[in-house]
């Protein structure tokens, strides 16, 4: 401190001498003078702590960030100023990380279970057991069922992941010989993937050049609050609306709502109406972008209200279909037809629309999970994102961009390793149901591709197409996350032996046989994960910054090598003959240990980003060491319209009628020997014939009748939320009213007053929300930011498992009531994703 | 020893100011001739008036600010340093949410300085309202002299739920006391050593006195910036020094037109508020009758 005092001293008297100069010679008094100063105060002194480099995965924006840690304890976060996605800035979910790896409810050792008994209402009595005694019980079941040969029975659960899942997730589970890894994925977002993948052949969530763009319509999507690279858009947003007006498509007022011009109130459901309605007043007010889109051949606007067009009069440049997308679908879709099934003005819908198509091609529709995530939705996401082809922002400047190369590897092939009892066990078919004729699943253009979460639920109940006797789940917890959880309850009881690697006792716990303690993923974990936003793509690492607390391991890489020497010493050793491939780059060595299979595997995987001889592009590092200390590799810039005529589609253009989602289809009706309309109307679908193809409005799919449930509940996501595992987090409960409509250490079911007072509910009052499927209870806030009938509710809270501060009575009483106890298991089966939005009616009763 | 040791602490960083004050007085005088701000720009404290503007359009509400606090000041549960308030206007569909980050105003003119009987608050160096623990005796006139409610007591031990021996499953987990005497934190495991130097040697808080937002002046004295402006990723909290007419917040408060929380109240907060939370354009219109 003395050094650093002096040290100021000396510049300050040096200053002193030049800034007096400096007034005399100028006699401009003050600048110069106080510059000088700025100066002194600026220079930076020394912290007794040292700033870390990890990731945080509390949501999936998976900011680059650092541990601010002093004497091997974590005091604070911040984002790390190395990322160009994140630009050291991190949101306020990422201080409640502190909170978690020390939450004294984490668990501190391996467990198992000593009732047999499994049930919500059953204790597991869990006591604790060493490592050796938990891998020797997993490894004696996952053998037993190689002797009988039916490894198929086998199951493993992923939720939340870093990129070295593949280790666990995929590896293991065929060199034991099963088909059923079954990941989250389709309780995230994935219909949200749907619209622009049969549009413009993307499978992928999109990054937003909102620095340069004009228009934005947030549509379902929340950004300053959740999902995808909060951090970014929070530090960008003060800036893109100086030059950028926003409309926000959302029945109830979100985060982002409050700092936007527009905010349109939808009626739950309608957002295809919308969509196509907008589409129509962008054709027939001549606003497409004719750069991208081409344009009539006479220069003659022929898009005329309720006219057809002829297919000939009109020369696409990189779009494909837009004539036909006009005359199946948009030509009677006007304004008023629209406003009517949106419950929205009319003049607002063209208000918004014209501005829009005004700003193209610096105007971006952000289809967020609102519109995708429900029944039929796959279609409301390509109505939705269609608007983006129209405005021609579609990979440019100021619009709606891919993810930027990078060049991490994949683990090597599985195949050597897996025996003829792997090999046919891996043939049988999924727990999941994917790919059979009621569930398309149809992830990149493939029938049966895509995961479907939630019916994982049913396929074990009903032991269909077998039953699932060994089970391991990792940071996951489906009893919690996914809709009608009783059916998972249920589910898990049925299965014999559960594994769950967790930091936490959850719900999911609650049902398992052995439990393995796990690292937390910012604090305790080798791993990486990528991510994009500001023109940019990420790699960034998860690095130990702190011991481990407990005697944890790392569930990606320590457990599952921890696991196969188990199963060598017992005679099987193709799994740990495998894990032994993954060799540092650096000596050519092979694992020895769990803690070097860690590292070594990660250093395998991100090898071309830090070694300089294996060099492709972005960020070039001298080796591991810096790699490591800086904690992320940033790509080059994003390259603009390098995609126009190259897209990924079967034209090759953006397909506003999908050639690629036909092919998809006629590919999936083929193998039941039907047509496309069968399938259609197997999975709930209203269209017929060519509608098919195009971006389409498709009537909401609600379960309970309106008269029975006249409320429409409105789920959404908490700007605290860590993707539901921040709830025992004081400080999540402390700050719970930052989410607009929302209070603190409570869980409320919001109501429009209008409707409270016909039901002469009153603020704090005890309400029941009842489903067809479930209910829930909670307290009730009377809040004008909700669209008269339908409720609103935060996800997030509900837990009866978890922590001390999660449940109110752990293991008896919740704090609140999960949403994912009301909304019923249904699903858009062309994409396979989970509905959470326009699924649910409800009716609303005093306690 | 230990409050002989604040004091001598005090003391060096005025005189670290003071060699400066030659220079300094120059430049004050000249933001008073040009009128630079609406702010009165009577040079109280000579060196440093430490402020904060809040850029309310950049501000998201997302609560960075007050968390962030909580973890570098040891704040306890239910307490807190910095605050979102938040407001619902209008009706559906024509509804509005703002949000207002808040937190201790530094009053030129503060009432809890005026009304402290032990002089346990004070003002400080770059004129922030520090309060002394040692000299504090929890009579609260402060608390109840603030009209800004940012000042906080602690009836009991600090932390009491860090104190808790119990464990939620007997064996398999830790009793929250465990888990800070496992990482060897201090009564909570995330303890933040930083804050001890002008703390009496500990920086947690102690029961029976009051404690409030410093302005992170163990950060400041040394050139660093407060955590919350730090943590903000909207880059809503810009920091800076009234007396220097060149500081960016200077330049702020000339180009808006900085609001501050009660001002009728005469205690000259040095927390300024410019533009709006929600600065989406209009249609021109004259409206109806």
């Amino acid at each position: 401190m003395k050094e650093h005092d002096n040290k100021i001293t000396r510049k300050s008297f040096l200053k002193a001498a030049t800034a007096t100069a400096a007034v005399a010679a100028l006699s401009t008094v003050f600048q110069p003078t106080l510059k000088a100063f700025a100066q002194t105060t600026g220079s930076k002194p020394k912290e007794p702590g040292q700033w870390k480099s990890t990731t945080c995965q509390g949501c999936t924006s998976w900011c680059s960030v650092q541990v601010y840690v002093v004497d091997g304890r974590a005091i604070k976060v911040r984002g790390n100023p190395n990322s160009k996605v994140n630009r050291g800035n991190c949101c306020s979910r990422c201080h409640m990380s502190l909170q978690q790896v020390y939450d004294p409810d984490r668990t501190k050792t391996p467990m198992k279970r000593t009732n047999p008994k499994k049930g919500r209402n059953e204790d597991p009595k869990f006591v604790p057991i060493t490592w050796d005694e938990a891998l020797d019980t997993i490894a004696d079941k996952i053998l037993e069922l190689r002797k009988n040969k039916e490894t198929h029975k086998y199951m493993l659960m992923r939720g939340r992941y870093s990129y070295m899942r593949d280790v666990l997730y995929d590896r293991m589970t065929k060199i034991i010989g099963s088909p059923n890894n079954i990941s989250h994925s389709a309780i995230c977002a994935e219909a949200e993937k749907f619209g622009p993948y049969y549009t413009e052949g993307l499978w992928s969530y999109r990054q937003y050049d909102v620095l340069n763009t004009r228009y934005i319509i947030l549509w379902g999507a929340d950004p300053l609050s959740a999902n995808r690279q909060v951090s970014y858009y929070l530090s960008a947003w003060g800036d893109v609306l100086d030059h950028t007006q926003v409309a926000v498509v959302d029945p109830r007022f979100s985060a982002s709502a409050a700092k936007a011009g527009e905010w349109m109130p939808i009626k739950p459901g309608q957002d295809g109406a919308l969509a196509v309605g907008m589409a129509h007043i962008l054709l027939t007010e001549g606003l497409w972008h004719k750069e991208f889109v081409g344009d009539f051949n006479d220069g003659v606007n022929k898009f005329i209200p309720g006219q057809t067009v002829n297919e000939e009069d009109f020369t696409e440049k990189y779009t494909s279909g837009l004539v036909k997308w006009w005359n199946i679908e948009l030509k009677d879709k006007t304004p008023e037809w629209a406003a009517e099934k949106a419950g929205l003005p009319v003049k607002q819908i063209v208000q918004v629309a014209t501005d829009f198509g005004k700003a193209a091609p610096r105007a971006i529709c952000w289809v967020g999970g609102g519109p995708a995530m429900q029944v039929r939705g796959g279609y409301s996401s390509m109505a939705a994102h269609a608007l983006n082809g129209l405005v021609g922002s579609v990979d440019n400047v100021g619009g709606t961009l891919a993810g930027n190369k990078e060049y991490t590897v994949s683990f090597p092939k599985p195949d050597d390793f897996m025996d003829d009892i792997a090999k046919k066990g891996k043939k049988h078919k999924k727990i999941d149901h994917r790919g059979r004729k009621e569930f398309p699943a149809l992830k990149k253009g493939k029938p049966g591709s895509a995961v479907i979460t939630n019916n994982a639920a049913e396929g074990i109940l009903n032991e269909d197409p077998n039953e699932i006797k060994v089970a391991i789940a990792y940071m996951n917890n489906f009893t919690f996350s996914c809709p009608q959880t009783e059916r998972w309850e249920r589910a898990l009881t049925k299965i014999p032996f559960l594994v769950h690697i967790t930091t936490n006792a959850s719900e999911f716990t609650h049902f398992a046989d052995i439990v393995l303690p796990s690292v937390h993923h910012m604090f305790e974990k080798w791993g990486y994960v990528k991510s994009m936003g500001n023109g940019h793509r990420h790699v960034t690492l998860l690095e130990p910054v702190i011991k481990p607390v407990w005697d944890v391991h790392i569930d990606e890489t320590e457990i599952p090598w921890l696991l196969a020497e188990k199963l060598a010493e017992k005679g099987f050793d193709n799994l740990q003959r495998h894990y032994r491939e993954y060799k540092d780059p650096e000596t050519g060595k092979s694992a020895t240990t769990e803690k070097e299979f860690a590292l070594y595997s990660l250093k395998y995987a991100t090898h071309n980003l830090w070694d300089p001889a294996a060099h492709k592009g972005g960020d070039k590092f001298s080796g591991w060491e810096e790699f490591k200390k800086v904690g992320v590799w940033n790509s080059s810039s994003y390259p603009y319209r390098k995609r126009w005529g190259k897209m990924k589609t079967k034209t090759h253009k953006f397909e506003f009628y999908s050639e690629t989602l036909k092919a998809a289809l006629a590919a999936h009706a083929e193998k039941y020997k039907t047509t496309v309309d069968d399938i259609l109307e197997t999975c709930n679908y209203q269209a017929r014939g060519e509608q098919a193809f195009v971006p389409h409005y498709e009537e909401p799919y609600l379960w309970g009748s309106e008269k029975e449930f006249p409320f429409i509940h409105v789920d959404y996501k908490s700007r605290l939320n860590r993707e539901g595992r921040s709830a025992n987090c004081p400080w999540y409960q402390e700050f719970k009213d930052l989410d607009p409509g929302d209070v603190a250490w409570d869980d409320v079911a919001k109501l429009n007053p209008i409707d409270a007072k016909k039901l002469g509910i009153k603020d704090g009052d005890n309400i029941k929300l009842i489903s067809k499927t479930g209910q829930l209870e909670c307290h009730a806030k009377l809040w004008e930011g909700v669209r008269p009938g339908t409720v609103a509710k935060c996800y997030g809270q509900g837990h009866w498992a978890y922590g001390r501060v999660a449940a109110k009575e752990y293991g008896k009483v919740a704090r609140g009531g999960s949403n994912n106890e009301i909304i019923p298991a249904d699903y858009d089966r062309l994409s396979g994703s989970t509905a959470f939005y326009a699924v649910t009616r409800v009716k609303v009763v005093k306690v | 020893m230990e409050s002989l040791e604040h004091k001598n602490k005090t003391q060096l960083s005025e005189k670290k100011i003071s060699r400066r004050n030659l220079l300094k007085a120059g430049g004050a005088g000249v933001a008073v001739l040009a009128g630079a701000t609406t702010v009165s720009a009577k040079n109280k404290s000579k060196g440093k008036r430490l402020a904060m503007v809040i850029d309310l359009q950049h501000c998201t509400g997302c609560g960075g600010c007050a968390i962030s606090c909580k973890s570098e000041n040891n704040v306890q549960r239910g307490n807190r340093w910095a605050k979102v308030e938040t407001t619902t206007v209008g009706k559906f569909p024509n509804v509005g949410f703002k949000s207002l980050p808040t937190l201790c105003n530094h009053c030129e003119n503060a009432p809890c300085v005026k009304g402290c009987p032990t002089k346990a608050m004070h003002k400080g160096y770059g004129d922030i309202t520090m309060h002394s623990p040692e000299k504090c005796i929890g009579c609260r006139t402060c608390i109840a002299m603030c009209p800004y409610g940012v000042i906080s007591i602690h009836i009991q031990e600090t932390h009491p739920h860090w104190r808790s021996d119990d464990a939620l499953i007997k064996g398999c987990t830790s009793s929250p006391k465990e888990m800070t005497e496992k990482v060897k934190g201090n009564v909570i495991p995330n303890y933040n050593p930083a804050r001890e130097e002008f703390r009496e040697g500990s920086g947690l808080h102690y029961k029976g006195i009051v404690e409030k937002c410093t302005l992170c002046d163990h950060r400041v004295t040394k050139g660093l910036l407060p955590h919350c402006v730090i943590s903000c990723p909207c880059n809503a909290r810009i920091m800076g020094d009234l007396n220097d007419p060149d500081s960016h917040i200077s330049k702020l408060l000339v180009k808006y037109s900085p609001r501050r929380l009660k001002e009728h109240l005469g205690t000259e907060p040095k927390v300024f508020y410019v533009r709006e939370f929600n600065p989406s354009a209009t249609k021109s219109t004259k409206g109806t009758v």
